[in-house]
């Protein structure tokens, strides 16, 4: 009997963990109390749904940067419904598309260009059915509206600036896993260092990211702070004094060692404002290169729900022009950073907007 | 003709015999010392290669030319194995194998740090911080399965240890009650293990996968519901203080390292001392392999099975519980969802690699900190060798040196085994 008995155990142990875990992404139990009986009166109402990626909700970065967006979107035009799903795995794409596909919603958004290949799928299927996906583009599909991101263009002045406040001539970045959305912004940063470089006559060293080989230092993951230290660590060995993680949760890492360093070494956030986001640790951030998901999603959201057609061969590219990337106030270093090094930072971003200063990268949108 | 018969039988069977494994050993380190000597050496630039003693650039180095380093250290593995290959040296067996393997190593830095420094104190001090929770892992491993008890949930030991350490140490603004609750994080996890693989006799494997998932899931549901809501009220947690041992700290390199770091270093070493003396040397340590090894002729002499395997379940899931408190109250200063990342599963590893003796266990996380370690610092200097690839070193190392080095890995004979008495 025991043994009979212990499997039963390890059976509930076991439906409670993927219980839980499930629970843990699952709906957010306010937000979206009103979405189930909102389907008898569909014809003022518009429904905006969004797919997360595997990140979750609160993933402090893109995903829960769109569904800020939703809600803006939803306060400003009151008609506006919206609600989410998150994805576990990567095997959820689909299905959580076509399920919102079912439910009528208006308007589909998927986070992350990971999922490009799934809304590719169902958006195919579903010609008529309006869908969103931000960070990549679908170009056979009209009805997708692809919201893309120029990042390297913020990257560009965060290079320049980490170039011009280093005091040691070395600086560093790394990557969470070699993808585009990662790589677009070692790119930039990379040249602006450059730019620094040719402008100023200075040899600042670029560490973890070569441009010509596309090669340099990656954490292989997105969670594993542990290693987002070590790498800082070696860094910082190395004589860096500003570090740049691309790697969402891993370069909490980085942000922690730099706290503890006691000031030996700043940190340049990425995605949404680390005094926001990570807060926390917003004494060690000198600045963040901001990708502006927010306002994206919001605006498309509004233009849908006022019945404007979302031009999907148009799309939205996030530029310095239009604000939809841009660097972020420099916080508790306003006081640091010369006078003159902000204002060439103004003139640079002045000449990228002004198509003076070309930047480039083999990862931009095109 | 009869003698011609047993002449020729004899000839066979030392044939046979030719490929002992010291033998292919020394095939081996033959093979890379003409590697390192040729291919490290010809790439290598004749530039200097400075190896610092301290945590950067400054201060006094070793020096060597990298492309004459890279050549001589070749050699010497390559002798080494020559040495080993001929049968001439096969006393020397362990001594010549780690020779060949630390110049094969030396051979290939000094082609990589050419032209550039590598920082000594740095580097060792970051592969014993990536190691840390391996060999805490690690010796969970080896008290649970020396019992006689598989313990795959170090892993969920270690996720709950960190949530322990993260929630209790902010809630108490304590670091040292960050570890209690660290500890006691790890222990739910063991007791678990314990009642369902020694009361309910449940396949032990199955149930350590089945408390990974359980913790994996209930750290993530209370991250997200309960730490996500207030990370300054539950999710700051203080960090362990770094103690400096006066006068050992003076030493050059080692000092630094080993005597001038957090308890839990501290704590990790005196457990292999302990663990290594209390298996071969105490009483407990006897019986703990008796039951590993034979439960039913240990209880015919009055062993108590089943609880010195709960005894041990539980101390061990203390010590994984500690380990988990590494990425918390060490590497960084919150929890995050699946912040472990495999670790456990790397420490089992570890154990395996280490034949499931304390002392080899501690080898195998040390040289898997070291392989990371190395990883991340050659792609920080711009390494010509692809990221791809320097990420799967401590793998391809593993492999290399499981299947030709270790030799043959023996389990304790009654692990996994559910003990029914009677």
């Amino acid at each position: 009997m025991r043994p009979v008995r212990g499997m039963r155990i390890v059976a509930a142990l076991a439906v409670g963990g993927l219980a839980l875990s499930a629970a843990a992404c699952g709906d957010a139990p306010d937000e979206n109390n009103n979405a189930g009986g909102g389907g008898a009166k569909p014809a003022s109402k518009y429904t905006a749904c969004m797919v997360t990626d595997i990140g979750g909700i609160d993933d402090k970065s893109f995903n829960a940067s769109a569904w800020a967006g939703i809600q803006e979107a939803a306060k400003e035009q009151t008609n506006i419904d919206p609600k989410y799903v998150a994805s576990s795995s990567e095997q959820d794409y689909e299905p959580n598309l076509n399920q919102f596909v079912n439910q009528k919603c208006n308007f589909i958004l998927a986070v992350g260009g990971l999922m490009a290949d799934a809304t590719k799928k169902v958006a195919l299927a579903h010609p008529d059915q309006q869908f969103g996906i931000v960070d990549s583009v679908i170009p056979e599909a009209s009805n997708v509206f692809p919201m893309q991101f120029d990042t390297a263009q913020a990257a560009f002045l965060a290079g320049y600036l980490a170039a011009g406040y280093s005091k040691t001539g070395k600086v560093a970045t790394y990557g969470g896993l070699p993808i585009p959305p990662v790589t677009i912004f070692m790119d930039g940063f990379a040249d602006g260092v450059a730019y620094y470089n040719q402008q100023k006559g200075k040899n600042v060293q670029v560490l973890g990211w070569d441009k010509a080989k596309q090669n340099g230092s990656f954490a292989q993951s997105f969670t594993e702070q542990a290693k987002g230290k070590a790498i800082s660590d070696t860094f910082v060995a190395q004589g860096a004094d500003v570090i740049m993680p691309v790697a969402g949760g891993t370069g909490l890492g980085t942000a922690a060692a730099a706290q503890q360093s006691g000031g030996k070494y700043s940190v340049i956030w990425v995605d949404q404002d680390g005094c926001n986001s990570a807060a926390q640790y917003c004494s060690t951030f000198l600045s963040t290169v901001v990708k502006n998901i927010k306002d994206a999603v919001k605006e498309a959201v509004v233009k849908g729900a006022k019945g404007e057609k979302l031009d999907a061969s148009a799309g939205f590219i996030g530029t310095l022009a239009n604000n939809g990337v841009s660097l972020a106030p420099f916080h508790e270093f306003d006081s640091k950073v010369p006078a003159e090094l902000k204002s060439e930072l103004d003139q640079v971003k002045q000449d990228i907007i002004s198509g003076k200063i070309k930047v480039t990268s083999p990862a931009q949108p095109k | 003709m009869s003698t011609a018969t047993v002449d020729d039988l004899t000839a066979v069977a030392e044939v046979r015999k030719f490929w002992t494994r010291d033998r292919k050993a020394g095939l081996v380190f033959t093979v890379l010392g003409v590697v390192a000597m040729g291919w490290f050496g010809a790439l290598a630039p004749a530039e200097t290669a400075r190896f610092t003693l301290s945590e950067d650039a400054s201060g006094a180095a070793l020096e060597i030319n990298g492309q004459l380093g890279a050549v001589l250290f070749g050699a010497i593995a390559a002798a080494a194995g020559v040495g080993l290959l001929t049968g001439a040296a096969r006393r020397w067996l362990g001594q010549l194998m780690g020779l060949g393997i630390v110049c094969f190593v030396l051979s290939f830095l000094c082609w990589q740090v050419a032209g550039k420094f590598m920082p000594l104190v740095d580097t060792a001090a970051g592969s014993l911080e990536l190691a840390l929770p391996l060999i805490l892992g690690a010796m969970a491993g080896v008290l649970c399965e020396r019992s006689g008890v598989v313990n795959v949930a170090i892993e969920g030991q270690f996720l709950m240890g960190a949530f322990g350490a993260a929630l209790v140490g902010t809630l108490a603004a304590n670091a040292w009650f960050g570890l209690l609750g660290a500890l006691v994080g790890g222990l739910i996890i063991a007791a678990l293990l314990a009642v369902l693989s020694i009361r309910y006799l449940v396949d032990q494997v199955v149930a350590g996968i089945v408390l990974n998932l359980l913790a994996l899931g209930l750290t993530g549901f209370l991250y997200e519901r309960l730490m996500q809501t207030d990370a300054a009220k539950y999710n700051e947690p203080p960090q362990l203080p770094t103690w400096r041992i006066p006068g050992l700290a003076e030493i050059p390199v080692l000092g630094p390292v080993v005597f001038d770091t957090n308890p839990l270093v501290y704590l990790a070493l005196a457990l292999v001392v302990i663990i290594h003396f209390g298996l071969s040397r105490t009483r407990w340590g006897l019986r703990t392999r008796a039951v590993g090894e034979h439960p039913t002729a240990a209880d015919t002499v009055g062993i108590r099975v089943l609880g010195t395997r709960w005894r041990n379940v539980l101390v061990a899931g203390l010590v994984a519980g500690a380990g988990g408190a590494y990425f918390t109250e060490v590497a960084t200063g919150s929890f995050n969802k699946n912040m472990t990342s495999g670790a456990g599963f790397i420490a089992l590893a570890a154990l395996i690699f280490g034949r499931w003796t304390p002392v080899g266990a501690f080898g195998a996380a040390l040289f898997f900190g070291f392989a990371n370690k190395l990883a991340t610092y050659l792609s920080a200097t711009g390494s010509s060798v692809p990221s791809q690839f320097l990420n799967m070193l401590p793998y391809v190392a593993t492999i290399i040196a499981v299947a030709g080095l270790v030799g043959r890995v023996r389990a304790p004979a009654a692990d996994g085994k559910p003990y029914v008495k009677g």
